[in-house]
């Protein structure tokens, strides 16, 4: 499964060794790393979805593996952007913070998810308690982050942003959905 | 050698200048509208260098023989692409454009000049294509990346004094193809865009020597995912200020539509003049990642008026932020 992962990140790294990301490569491995970043993001909230419509409960011990392969892809994504696009100029990056809303997402989803991984062992479960699958809910965040960080990017062709913001708005209305049933 | 500083407009003073006396000396055939853009027999013309590049020993980096500037390389400049007519990546408009004519073409001068027009591509040229002009400009898009790319054609002005602008005309309108059985972009239900692509310039841009009707790019003129057969090329601007595939050219006394600028009016401004200190919306104009090919993309400082600040900034007087 880390091999399945792995793949896409693996795929982009060799396609920018033989030069085969096109012209601009910088500018490829930002949106490649993002879309794949989205995916995994997606693929997450469906594992507890796919368990219950499913009848497969294993399939939520994958959740801390893809999990943290989604992390692994924001870091590339951003690490991609601070390089390519801010020169690794860190008061620069404070600036785009503070003025473009869609950096400001990016980072705040970047900042959760890594919190996320931080907190994604065993150890820090046992320490959390009750606390933890609270925080963890938090991915949600990251979602709709994601989901409006790439909306802000539309300039003219809006097919791709749309469709992945419409999937993080289903699976943000299910998740309510099922939290407001669990109250009642 | 790879990592070359030089990021000063590289068209040599000396034959920019002589360039242009060349060019000033069209106005003396102005007989009628075809003669007039036409080489006269009585006016000698040196035969203009070919426009040639040569690879040097590294073969990533091109050269401009007549310079030595160092140029994008060919591949990179045709193959990484704004041209929303074929689709919005930058890959569209080289898979896309295998079906687009590039003949015949004519392009309509008319609204508020004396002699208005229709005319072939050739008269347009008014001489072979191979003695047009090579400029070699820097190309700057909105997006914050920059090539720099050698353009075959002649001086704007030349052609428009030909129609000869009346008085009252204070801009000049341009009007790109609609085709949308040869262009998948136009046709394509998940574009904004309103087509026909429409851009303009006040007259003082479209007449200034800079501003360069284009038939071609690295001496090929079958290239339409760079415009071709006919684009003006508006250096000190961003890029989509420089209108592919000109089928019309309207002179008018109110400021003409532009197509960017109908669709986000916040993000590209009417004159896009490209000012570092004016971030867009959504990404910082300080700096730009000069593209010299697939593996050596240099991040540049970026330039008021993309260096060409001596020979535009008395067009703007007053607050820069109303040219933004």
């Amino acid at each position: 499964m880390h091999l399945a992962l792995a793949a896409p990140l693996c795929v982009l790294g060799l396609a920018w060794q033989r030069h085969a990301l096109g012209v601009d490569p910088q500018k490829a491995l930002i949106l490649e790393s993002g879309i794949w970043t989205f995916n995994l993001l997606v693929l997450v909230l469906l594992l507890p979805i796919g368990a219950r419509w499913a009848g497969w409960p294993q399939l939520l011990r994958y959740r801390r593996a893809v999990g943290l392969w989604v992390f692994t892809y924001a870091t590339a994504h951003f690490t991609f952007f601070l390089s390519f696009y801010l020169g690794w100029d860190l008061a620069r990056l404070a600036e785009e913070i503070a003025e473009r809303p869609y950096v400001l997402l990016g980072f705040a989803a970047w900042l959760v998810l890594m919190l996320l991984a931080a907190t994604s062992t065993r150890q820090a479960m046992r320490r959390l308690g009750r606390n933890w699958k609270r925080l963890h809910a938090g991915v949600y965040f990251a979602l709709a982050f994601a989901g409006v960080h790439y909306l802000l990017m539309i300039r003219s062709e809006w097919a791709w942003p749309v469709s992945y913001a419409a999937i993080a708005l289903a699976l943000l209305t299910l998740r309510l959905r099922r939290a407001r049933r669990a109250q009642s | 050698m790879k990592k070359e500083k030089r990021t000063t407009r590289v068209t040599d003073e000396s034959t920019f200048r002589r360039r242009r006396f060349i060019a000033g000396s069209l106005g003396l055939g102005a007989l009628g509208a075809f003669s007039g853009l036409r080489y006269g027999d009585g006016v000698s013309v040196a035969k203009e260098t070919q426009p040639q590049q040569v690879a040097s020993a590294d073969s990533d980096m091109l050269v401009s023989q007549e310079s030595g500037a160092r140029l994008t390389t060919k591949y990179a400049a045709t193959h990484y692409n704004n041209a929303y007519e074929f689709g919005w990546d930058k890959t569209d408009p080289y898979q896309k454009s295998g079906a687009f004519e590039l003949k015949p073409w004519q392009v309509t001068f008319d609204g508020l000049c004396a002699k208005p027009g229709t005319f072939d591509l050739d008269d347009l040229m008014g001489m072979p294509f191979s003695h047009l002009e090579e400029r070699i400009y820097d190309f700057r898009c909105v997006e914050a990346w920059s090539m720099v790319i050698p353009y075959n054609g002649r001086p704007l002005g030349d052609i428009l004094k030909v129609v000869e602008p009346l008085r009252s005309a204070r801009y000049v309108s341009f009007t790109s193809v609609l085709r949308p059985e040869q262009m998948p972009g136009q046709a394509s239900a998940f574009s904004t865009l309103d087509w026909p692509y429409v851009e303009a310039l006040t007259i003082e841009e479209a007449m200034h020597p800079l501003t360069f009707a284009t038939f071609g790019v690295y001496g090929d003129q079958v290239l339409p995912q760079n415009g071709m057969p006919f684009r003006i090329t508006v250096p000190w601007k961003y890029g989509f200020k420089s209108p592919k595939f000109v089928v019309r050219a309207t002179f008018t006394e109110t400021r003409p539509d532009a197509t960017w600028h109908i669709e986000n009016p916040r993000e590209y401004g009417w004159y896009s003049n490209v000012y570092p200190d004016i971030s867009h919306p959504r990404w910082s104009q300080a700096t730009e990642r000069r593209i010299w090919n697939e593996s050596d993309i240099e991040r540049i400082p970026s330039r008021l008026y993309n260096g060409y600040a001596e020979e535009v900034a008395h067009l703007y007087p007053g607050n820069r932020q109303q040219y933004r």
